[in-house]
């Protein structure tokens, strides 16, 4: 059984979405993340182990990679879209309780900023190490922030800019968790934000990249 | 003066006496006359009054006419949302649903292209003379996002051949818009292309450097200089940048500057940037933004260099930070003063102590300058200092502190003086860089003395 995990893994890892898919290439014709994802649900497995040894494993291995330069945007876009096809044959047991969440967080862009590659990335690389992604999707107010988060008690926030204009309504929005739901654990991210800039608006963390997001969460609730 | 030859002659490789500077104002220059970013960038007469501010309080030696990457996204059926203080973003994406044949035909004359045209009609007339004049144009890569949205990335994968077809259109975009700011007068025409920091060395060899390089042939072809700006961290593709043929690179500050320098004059390009927007120009102090315009300039060195913000400079950018990157850019004294102090940043100078001024019989003053045998403000204020002591009855102890040394560095930052030169008064700040005459210093003076002595 755990050469199937094994096998889901590396599925996940190189965007191997099912059989019918032509990438990556030197995989054509073989199973995919959807078929062996199907395969370990019908032998018996439990869903939280398909999820903690097989897509967190995959997600990992890529999003390692992304962090280290290795692989690129379309790579992990393609290995999040495998991903998406194992977990929606999950999704039913995390509603049944059979499988749980390590935690779950609240995420967008910021007011102004339209831009969600880099939020979408970072939602799929931690719905894949077993976060539960609540996405507010793109253009996100800060009142709105705070009104879900207040919906989710203990959730943790993450926001992402793309332009130098907007990542300025970060600190809004961190003024007012601050103030309204103080115990926030608040992450940020995107392609001008730096260390220095979250240390200036007091957020507690900055990534670079959506696996330095989840190494970080995953401390948080470790 | 603001200089557009000094700038031609850095696009072109040449050592140049000074940094050219060429802020990036885009929404900002609505900042500088008070209206929203949707009233400024729908409005010419609104971008003339912001960029003329801009020209007087900057001192540039090159403007952009609009900082928009949306504008060709526009007239070609992107729905844009609008926002108080960024520029419009791209809200749907017309190729998800239909092929290239379904876009509009693409118009210089539609959408808020014939702003710019005003834009640059006018500027032309009163500042165009002096400096530069940079139209903007969406690169390629950032124009297919645009039209295709985030499907691309999956798109250069699974379907390489629809991504060459894309891009050959966007790059027939990109050249029509090149000719339009070009017969409109702009003397630099600069591809905008923040989406390429997204992919990989072999992707921006693929399917960008072809089209982009496309685009710069003809720029050349019509006679202005070409440059390539990337917002984000593009440090993988930076050879692979340089390697285009492009006449300037300008980068932000995720990248570092003397990687891209030596990078750039192996390839015979001219480079600039890379100012840190936010937490120097958005969110620090005048200071801070002098001390990071030295660093550029340092780095950067004297040939070939380009001083500019790492990308679009944010609304409520305080003028002030800018004024002191002018400042930094036009007065090598004050570039002199700038290097001193980052050099000693660290120091805590926790040995240097000030007397007690009101213990002392004598009257102190303690005078901050650069060097009075080499700067002639700071000698100009010695001699009032001097010619005043001469004139008072009373005693006088007079200390000049360098700021060329440590000690001197350590009284500027006790004395809590903030300008060079300046005369302090018994360890009070009196004249920050305004060279007091004789007659009034004399009476400060003997002001100081009867106050100590409680008459």
């Amino acid at each position: 059984m755990s050469e199937l995990l094994a096998q889901l893994a590396v599925c996940i890892e190189r965007g191997k979405v099912n059989k019918a898919s032509p990438y990556p290439p030197d995989l054509r014709g073989q199973d995919g993340a959807e078929e062996l994802t199907k395969q370990a649900l019908d032998s018996g497995v439990a869903p939280s182990d398909i999820l903690e040894q097989g897509l967190i494993i995959g997600m990992g291995t890529i999003g390692h990679k992304f962090s280290r330069n290795e692989v690129f945007v379309p790579d992990l876009l393609m290995a999040a879209k495998a991903m998406s096809s194992a977990m929606v044959q999950l999704k039913p047991f995390f509603e049944s309780g059979q499988a749980r969440h390590k935690g779950t967080i609240v995420i967008g862009t910021v007011k102004g900023d339209l831009h969600d590659i880099g939020k979408k990335l970072v939602a799929m690389v931690l719905e894949g190490g077993g976060w539960n992604v609540i996405d507010l999707n793109v253009d996100v107010a800060p009142e709105k922030f705070v009104e879900t988060l207040k919906q989710h008690p203990g959730a943790a926030l993450g926001m992402s800019a793309l332009l130098t204009t907007t990542m300025v309504n970060m600190e809004e929005t961190v003024k007012r968790v601050r103030q309204e739901a103080p115990s926030t654990k608040i992450i940020i991210g995107g392609a001008p934000v730096t260390d220095e800039f979250r240390a200036k608006i007091g957020a507690d963390a900055y990534s670079p990249d959506p696996q330095g997001a989840l190494d970080w969460l995953n401390a948080q609730v470790a | 003066m603001p200089d557009k030859d000094l700038l031609f002659a850095a696009l072109r490789r040449e050592s140049t006496p000074r940094p050219p500077w060429v802020p990036f104002v885009g929404v900002h220059g609505g900042c500088l006359i008070g209206v929203s970013a949707p009233e400024y960038l729908r409005s010419s007469q609104r971008i003339v009054q912001g960029l003329r501010r801009a020209h007087e309080l900057y001192r540039p030696d090159g403007l952009p006419v609009i900082f928009d990457l949306q504008m060709e996204a526009e007239v070609l059926g992107c729905e844009l949302r609008w926002a108080e203080e960024v520029p419009p973003s791209v809200a749907s994406h017309p190729l998800i649903a239909g092929g290239l044949g379904d876009l509009p035909p693409f118009d210089t004359g539609a959408g808020r292209f014939p702003v710019a045209a005003a834009v640059l009609r006018e500027l032309k007339k009163d500042v165009g003379h002096k400096t530069a004049l940079y139209g903007l144009i969406t690169g390629p890569f950032t124009l297919t996002a645009h039209l295709r949205g985030h499907e691309l990335f999956l798109d250069m994968i699974m379907h390489p051949e629809q991504v060459h077809e894309t891009m050959n259109y966007c790059a027939s975009i990109a050249c029509a818009t090149a000719r339009f700011y070009r017969e409109h007068g702009a003397d630099v025409v600069a591809i905008v292309d923040p989406m390429t920091s997204q992919i990989s060395p072999e992707h921006f060899r693929e399917f960008v450097a072809p089209y982009v390089n496309r685009v710069f042939d003809c720029v050349r072809d019509l006679g202005a200089f070409s440059s390539l700006f990337v917002c984000g961290d593009a440090t993988r593709n930076l050879e692979a940048m340089c390697r285009t043929t492009c006449d300037n690179l300008q980068i932000d500050e995720n990248i570092s500057l003397p990687e891209l320098r030596s990078l750039a004059q192996q390839n015979n390009k001219s480079f600039g940037g890379n100012m840190r927007l936010t937490t120097v120009l958005l969110l620090g102090t005048e200071n801070d933004a002098k001390l990071d315009a030295i660093r550029c300039i340092d780095q950067g060195g004297d040939t070939g260099f380009v001083l500019a913000p790492g990308c679009d400079l944010p609304y409520g950018t305080p003028p002030a930070n800018l004024i002191a990157v002018a400042q930094m850019v036009h007065d090598e004294y004050q570039r002199d003063v700038a290097r001193t102090l980052t050099a000693s940043s660290l120091d805590r100078f926790d040995d240097i102590t000030l007397p007690d001024y009101d213990a002392l019989d004598a009257v102190t003053l303690d005078v901050v300058t650069l060097d009075s045998a080499a700067c002639p403000p700071c000698l100009y204020m010695v001699q009032a200092v001097r010619g005043a002591i001469e004139k008072v009855a009373v005693d006088v102890v007079f200390r000049e502190h360098k700021i060329r040394h440590r000690d001197g560095i350590g009284h500027m930052l006790r004395l809590g003086v903030r300008h060079i030169p300046t005369i302090c008064i018994d360890g009070k700040p009196t004249y920050e860089s305004v060279i007091p005459d004789v007659e009034t210093l004399a009476r400060a003076i003997e002001a100081r003395h009867r106050e100590k002595r409680g008459q």
